[in-house]
């Protein structure tokens, strides 16, 4: 079966178990094929994060107590979420499908991945042997096969997954996606209590129900908000794919030898270092919203000074005009030994717009960096929020507890 | 305004610039102060936004009331900041308003530089109203800052009030665009003699937007903890 012919995107979803379980399965082999419950130990108060199938089998599910959790499967083995491990577990399926195709999104579900297939026509003309590939990459790298389901949107291509097998991907064409969703609850819809409560009500048990009736006709039921759900249920799924960036590390360091005492010397490499970050980010297309300087002093702890930016900078010139004063202002006690600079915070790169054309600059900072920078600046007690604590302290200064923004 | 008429004043402002004929009152976006009383009075339906005004009149005259009334009703919408110079702000007396402190932010500067940075970066930022009240004392380099900080408020859409006990700088008569002037007519009390709240007098004293003089005595209550 060839792909790419048709305008309609082809989106993939790779679903894995959940990368805690992968996490926990990588550590210690034996456990796969066992009834596994993450979350805590069996006596501690908590949830359940995940459960194997072994588990699930038994009865238990996600967001059960612990205590509860052993009721019903008293011979399975708890531990406590790895959250490092699962972090590394989820880059890695992630990076994988990078390679494939920059064109990667994580899902709100901690096991899913989607990656678009149809820009991959040239160098995959068949998409059977580009299913085969995608999912032996993520064996090799997570030693779990998932289970794929190739669809038109992001939603029917994560309900096939959710029904495909390790070993038999579902492809949903876009012209049988009404029929494939027609024969499924409504409960594979993303809906409210109240909104599921409604159409049970109603007698609407399956999507294909649901489908029967004109979107006019539902708008005027459950109201504009709800439109939402009815076009899931036709296979319209309006979100696009956020792509997924793989980490990125950009610094620029420099040992000083000798170990430098002067801050004419120090502007100087500062202003190096710059050019070399600047030309860093300027080849991936990127700005930064954070520099981070870190001077080694020679017999004496290391200083970390930070450059907050109201727009991602790119240029060696804004970067530099970015950290100078914070130079200069150091508390600088001892020669330095070495000049790092970190790059923190990337995001796109902006063109700023000059503002006699436009009426606001292309970027805005948000109120949280804003308020960073000013206490940066000026100090953490100049913007503060305002608590209030206990109404029945007799002092004001009881009642009230006032914190830095 | 019809539209040939809109045409040729175009016309004129190409070729006059600012000797150009000009609407009396530009339209501009308005946002309601919370307060019937006083979005009547300033005869376009609440505070200017983008513009700055100006709530004057002696001490105890119910302008800061007022202010904070305002405050705590557009932080029930969105991000606002209240700049405290005086530092006497009482968040306690803001939450009997349902303010929600949660989108209250506090600048409490120590100089004017740093107060008026403060205020250029947080309306920039996207808060939507700035309360700024000023010390008593004469405030040296007011007049420097304050087209600055209007043409940033202007850009960002953000309402900017001014609550100041003193005789305002000629600096700050300009470059508001409305000014209020309240005094106390009365204090009023509840029949066990608790204080209940004042009656005030507020005149608008300019307004570039609506045509100024209106008066409105109303009585401004005092929440009740």
């Amino acid at each position: 079966m060839t792909h790419g012919k048709s305008r309609d995107p082809e989106i993939c979803c790779a679903r894995t178990p959940h990368p805690s379980l992968v996490a926990a399965w990588l550590q210690a082999p034996v456990l796969r094929e066992l009834p596994l419950i993450l979350g805590g130990l069996a006596h501690e108060r908590g949830s359940v994060t995940a459960a194997s199938i072994e588990a699930r089998a038994k009865g238990v599910v996600e967001g059960m107590s612990l205590n509860q959790a052993q009721q019903f499967a008293p011979d399975a083995t708890f531990q406590p979420v790895d959250e490092e491990a699962t972090a590394r577990v989820r880059q890695s399926l992630l990076l994988t499908l990078h390679h494939f195709t920059p064109d990667v999104a994580a899902g709100d579900d901690p096991g899913c991945a989607f990656l678009r297939l149809d820009r991959l026509a040239l160098r995959w003309p068949d998409r059977a042997p580009l299913l085969v590939a995608i999912s032996r990459a993520i064996d090799a790298a997570i030693r779990v096969r998932p289970a794929l389901g190739v669809a038109s949107s992001m939603f029917v291509s994560k309900v096939a997954a959710d029904r495909a097998t390790a070993g038999a991907p579902i492809t949903v064409e876009p012209e049988q996606t009404r029929a494939f969703l027609a024969r499924l609850p409504i409960g594979v819809l993303p809906l409210d209590d109240d909104l599921r409560e409604y159409l049970e009500l109603l007698g609407l048990k399956t999507i294909g129900r649901l489908q029967a009736i004109s979107r006019p006709a539902f708008r005027r039921q459950f109201g504009l908000k709800a439109l939402d759900i009815y076009d899931l249920a036709m296979g319209t799924d309006r979100r696009r794919l956020r792509a997924w960036r793989p980490a990125v590390r950009i610094e620029a360091s420099e040992p000083l030898e000798p170990p430098v005492d002067n801050t004419e010397a120090l502007q100087f490499i500062a202003r190096a270092l710059a050019e070399q970050v600047s030309a860093s980010l300027l080849s991936q297309g990127l700005g930064t919203r954070v520099v981070r300087i870190t001077l080694n002093q020679e017999s004496a702890p290391a200083l970390v000074i930070e450059a907050r930016f109201a727009y991602p900078v790119t240029t060696a010139g804004e970067i530099f005009d970015g950290i100078r004063p914070r130079l200069l202002r150091a508390s600088i006690t001892a020669p330095l030994e070495r000049i790092t600079l970190h790059a923190g915070r990337l995001e796109v790169a902006y063109v700023r717009q000059p503002g006699l054309l436009v009426r606001r600059y292309g970027f805005k900072e948000s109120i949280a960096d804003a308020v960073a920078r000013l206490q940066e600046e000026y100090g953490p007690s100049l913007v503060q929020r305002a608590e209030v604590r206990s109404n029945a302290a007799p002092l004001a200064d009881h009642r009230i507890l006032w914190k830095p923004a | 305004m019809p539209d040939r008429l809109q045409q040729a004043i175009t016309v004129l402002q190409t070729r006059f610039g600012s000797a150009a004929p000009r609407p009396a009152a530009p339209s501009c976006p308005v946002r309601p102060s919370g307060i019937p009383e006083l979005d009547a009075l300033t005869g376009i339906g609440g505070w200017p936004v983008g513009r700055l005004s100006l709530l004057a009149g002696p001490r105890g005259s119910g302008k800061r009331t007022l202010a904070q009334q305002s405050v705590a009703a557009a932080s029930r919408e969105g991000p606002v900041a209240y700049v405290d110079f005086p530092r006497r702000l009482d968040p306690e007396f803001l939450s009997c308003f349902d303010a929600r402190l949660d989108q209250l932010l506090v600048v409490r500067p120590k100089s004017l530089r740093e107060g008026m940075a403060s205020i250029r970066v947080l309306a920039r930022a996207g808060v939507d109203l700035i309360c700024i009240d000023l010390p008593r004392t004469r405030s040296a380099g007011l007049d420097a800052e304050l087209p600055h900080l209007l043409h940033r408020s202007a850009e960002a859409e953000c309402t900017l009030l001014l609550v100041h006990d003193a005789d305002a700088d000629d600096a700050i008569r300009y470059y508001a665009s409305l000014i209020l002037s309240f005094e106390r007519s009365a204090w009023v009390f509840r029949r066990d003699g608790d204080l209940e709240g004042l009656q005030v007098d507020a005149t608008v004293v300019k307004n570039r937007l609506a045509p100024p003089g209106l008066r409105k005595q109303w009585i401004v209550p005092y929440p009740i903890p």
